[in-house]
C-alpha cells in the first residue's frame, strides 16, 4: 500500500489552518507565546514537545474552545470564533459518556444535529464497522477495554465528517500494543479520508511513523523550537535505520540523550 | 461497606445460590433491626399495662381489622395522594432549579442563599400561616410537603450540576451542542444519580412532614390524624397501628419502589 504524499498539490492558495503570532495566557502565565503555523489541506501534522508546553492548549484554541489572548487562528481563512463539528478535538481521556452506549455515543453529535434517525443509524452502523466496534454498539464504556473506548471515541469524531481533525494524545493511555494497532488504524482512516490532522503526542516514534511534519515545541512559554518533515513514503517500517535516525534527532532536539552510559538504547520505544 | 462486598461476592459467584445468599445479605439487617423493635416492645408491653402500651400481637390485629375498614381506607388514600402530589411537584421543582442552577451562575448563587435561609426552618412551623393563607383542606399540607422534599432535591442537583466533567461539556460543545442542548444531552442524564439521591432524601423528609402536618393542620382525614385522633382518646392501640403503618409504608416506598427506580435509570451504572 504504497501511497504518495500529495498533500502540497491539493493544496489551496490558504493554508487549511493558519495560526498567526497565538499568544495563550492564563492570568500571569503565558502558556503559549507568540506562536505561527500554517497546516496545509490534507496535511497529518504531529506536535511534540515537553509536558505542560501548550501543546494541548494549542488544540482547544483551533477548535475554538478557548478564545486567543492575542493573535488569530483562522481555518480556511475565516477566523476561529467557538467550536464548530466540523472541526473535531478527540481528547486526551476517552471522554465518552459513561450514561450512553458505545452506540449512543457516536450518534450524539448526528443527534445535536437533529439528523433523521434512519441516517443516524446506517451512519453508526458504518463508523462502527470501520474502527471494528460493529459487535460492541450495545455495550456501556465501562464495559470496554481502553482501546476500544478510544476506537469509540474516534468514530465518534468522525460520524461529524470534519476536515479538521485535532487528536490531543489519542493513545497515551493506552498499551503499547493496542497504540501501535491504533496509530495504524488511524493512519489508514487518514490515508482514505484525507482529513487535515494535528496530532498532539508524547510519542515520539507515534509523531515520526504517522506525520507529515513534526513540529517540536520548546518549554513554556511554548513557541515553536523546529520542524522536522518526514518525507518516507507511508506505511512507514519502524524500525527502519531513516526513522531511527530521525527519532534521535528529534530526541537531541527536545534534550535527550538516548544514550545511558555506555549502553545505546535508540531503538526501544523511548518516550518523553 | 460490609454488606456490599458480601453482596458484591455472591453476585460475583453466579447462580441460584448466589442470588439466594444476596438477598439473605440485604434482607437480614431488616430481619434483625425488626426483631429488636418487636423485642423492645414486647417488654415494656409486660412492664406496663395494656392501656398503656399493648402487646405487638393486639396491635397488628387492630391494624388488620382496621384495613378492612372503608373509612380507614380512605384516610390511607387521602394521606397517599397528598404525598404524592407535594413530592412529584416538589421533585419536578427541584430538579428544574438546580438544573438551571447549572448553566445561570448568578441564579446559582441566590438560590445558595436563599436554600442556606429557608433550609433550617422546620417546614411543619409553616402550617399556622399556610392554614391562614390557604384554609383548612388538602392545599397546606401539600405546600408543606413541597416544602420538605424541595430543599434535598435541589441542593442534591446544584451540587452535581457543579461537579459535571468539564471535559464531558467540551466534548459537546465540539460537537455543536447549544446550552439547552447541553443541558438536555449532558447535565441531565450526568445528575441522575444526584437526582436519585434526592429523592430519597426529599421522600423521606416528606413522609414525615406530612404525618406531622396532618396531625397539626386541622384536618379530618389522613393518617396523622388519625393517630392524633386516636391519641385524644387514649385508644394506644390504634396509636401503634398507624405508627406501624408509617414505618411499614416508608419501608416499603424506599426499599421497593425507589430502590427499583434507582437500579432502572443508573443501568449502566450496574450492568
Amino acid at each position: 500500500m504504497e501511497v504518495p504524499l500529495n498533500a502540497r498539490s491539493r493544496r489551496e492558495p490558504w493554508p487549511k489552518i493558519s495560526i498567526e503570532k497565538l499568544t495563550q495566557s492564563f492570568g500571569d502565565l503565558t502558556v503559549i507565546d507568540r506562536l505561527s503555523l500554517g497546516v496545509a489541506d490534507g496535511e497529518f501534522l504531529a506536535i511534540v514537545g515537553p509536558s505542560g508546553c501548550g501543546k494541548s492548549t494549542l488544540l482547544r484554541v483551533i477548535a475554538g474552545l478557548a478564545p486567543p489572548t492575542a493573535g488569530r487562528v483562522r481555518i480556511d481563512g475565516v477566523d476561529v470564533d467557538g467550536p464548530d463539528p466540523r472541526r473535531h478535538l478527540v481528547f486526551q481521556e476517552h471522554a465518552l459518556y459513561p450514561w450512553r452506549t458505545v452506540y449512543k455515543n457516536v450518534a450524539l453529535g448526528l443527534e445535536i444535529e437533529r439528523q433523521k434517525p434512519e441516517k443516524v443509524k446506517r451512519k453508526v452502523a458504518g463508523l462502527l464497522t470501520l474502527v471494528g466496534l460493529e459487535q460492541f454498539a450495545k455495550y456501556y464504556p465501562h464495559q470496554l477495554s481502553g482501546g476500544m473506548r478510544q476506537r469509540a471515541a474516534l468514530a465518534r469524531a468522525l460520524a461529524m465528517e470534519p476536515d479538521v481533525l485535532l487528536l490531543d494524545e489519542p493513545f497515551g493511555a493506552l498499551d503499547a500494543m493496542t497504540r501501535l494497532t491504533l496509530q495504524d488504524e488511524l493512519l489508514r482512516i487518514w490515508l482514505d479520508s484525507r482529513k487535515t490532522v494535528v496530532l498532539v503526542t508524547h510519542d515520539v516514534e507515534e509523531a515520526l511513523v504517522l506525520a507529515d511534519r513534526v513540529v517540536i515545541m520548546t518549554t513554556v512559554p511554548g513557541r515553536i523550537r523546529e520542524v522536522i518533515p518526514v518525507t518516507e513514503k507511508r506505511p512507514r517500517d519502524r524500525g527502519s535505520a531513516s526513522l531511527a535516525a530521525l527519532k534521535r534527532t528529534v530526541l537531541g532536539i527536545l534534550g535527550i540523550e538516548p544514550v545511558i552510559g555506555n549502553v545505546r538504547v535508540p531503538d526501544t520505544n523511548f518516550s518523553i | 461497606m460490609a454488606d456490599r462486598v458480601g453482596t458484591a461476592e455472591a453476585v460475583a459467584r453466579g447462580g441460584a445460590a448466589g442470588f439466594w445468599h444476596a438477598w439473605l445479605v440485604r434482607i437480614l439487617p431488616y430481619a434483625v433491626a425488626l426483631l429488636a423493635i418487636l423485642a423492645g416492645w414486647q417488654l415494656s408491653a409486660l412492664l406496663f399495662p395494656a392501656y398503656l402500651i399493648p402487646p405487638p400481637r393486639k396491635v397488628f390485629s387492630r391494624l388488620i381489622e382496621e384495613l378492612g375498614r372503608p373509612a380507614f381506607l380512605v384516610t390511607l388514600g387521602r394521606s397517599f395522594y397528598r404525598l404524592a402530589v407535594g413530592f412529584v411537584l416538589a421533585s419536578a421543582l427541584g430538579i428544574a432549579i438546580g438544573l438551571l442552577c447549572g448553566i445561570w451562575k448568578f441564579f446559582r448563587r441566590a438560590v445558595r442563599a436563599l436554600v442556606s435561609i429557608l433550609q433550617s426552618v422546620p417546614p411543619i412551623a409553616w402550617v399556622p400561616l399556610f392554614i391562614v393563607l390557604l384554609g383548612f383542606g388538602d392545599a397546606p399540607i401539600i405546600l408543606v410537603i413541597i416544602i420538605a422534599a424541595f430543599f434535598p432535591m435541589t441542593v442534591s442537583v446544584m451540587n452535581a450540576v457543579e461537579q459535571v466533567d468539564g471535559l464531558h461539556l467540551d466534548v459537546a460543545r465540539v460537537l455543536g451542542a447549544d446550552r439547552a442542548q447541553l443541558v438536555a444531552k449532558v447535565y441531565a442524564p450526568a445528575v441522575v444519580p444526584a437526582i436519585v439521591t434526592g429523592a430519597q432524601v426529599g421522600f423521606g423528609n416528606a413522609w414525615r412532614s406530612l404525618i406531622a402536618a396532618e396531625m397539626v393542620g386541622g384536618v379530618n382525614v389522613g393518617l396523622g390524624w388519625f393517630i392524633n385522633f386516636a391519641g385524644e382518646i387514649a385508644d394506644m392501640t390504634a396509636v401503634l397501628a398507624g405508627i406501624l403503618v408509617i414505618g411499614l409504608v416508608s419501608a416499603l416506598l424506599d426499599g421497593l419502589v425507589l430502590e427499583r427506580l434507582k437500579r432502572r435509570l443508573l443501568r449502566w451504572k450496574y450492568l
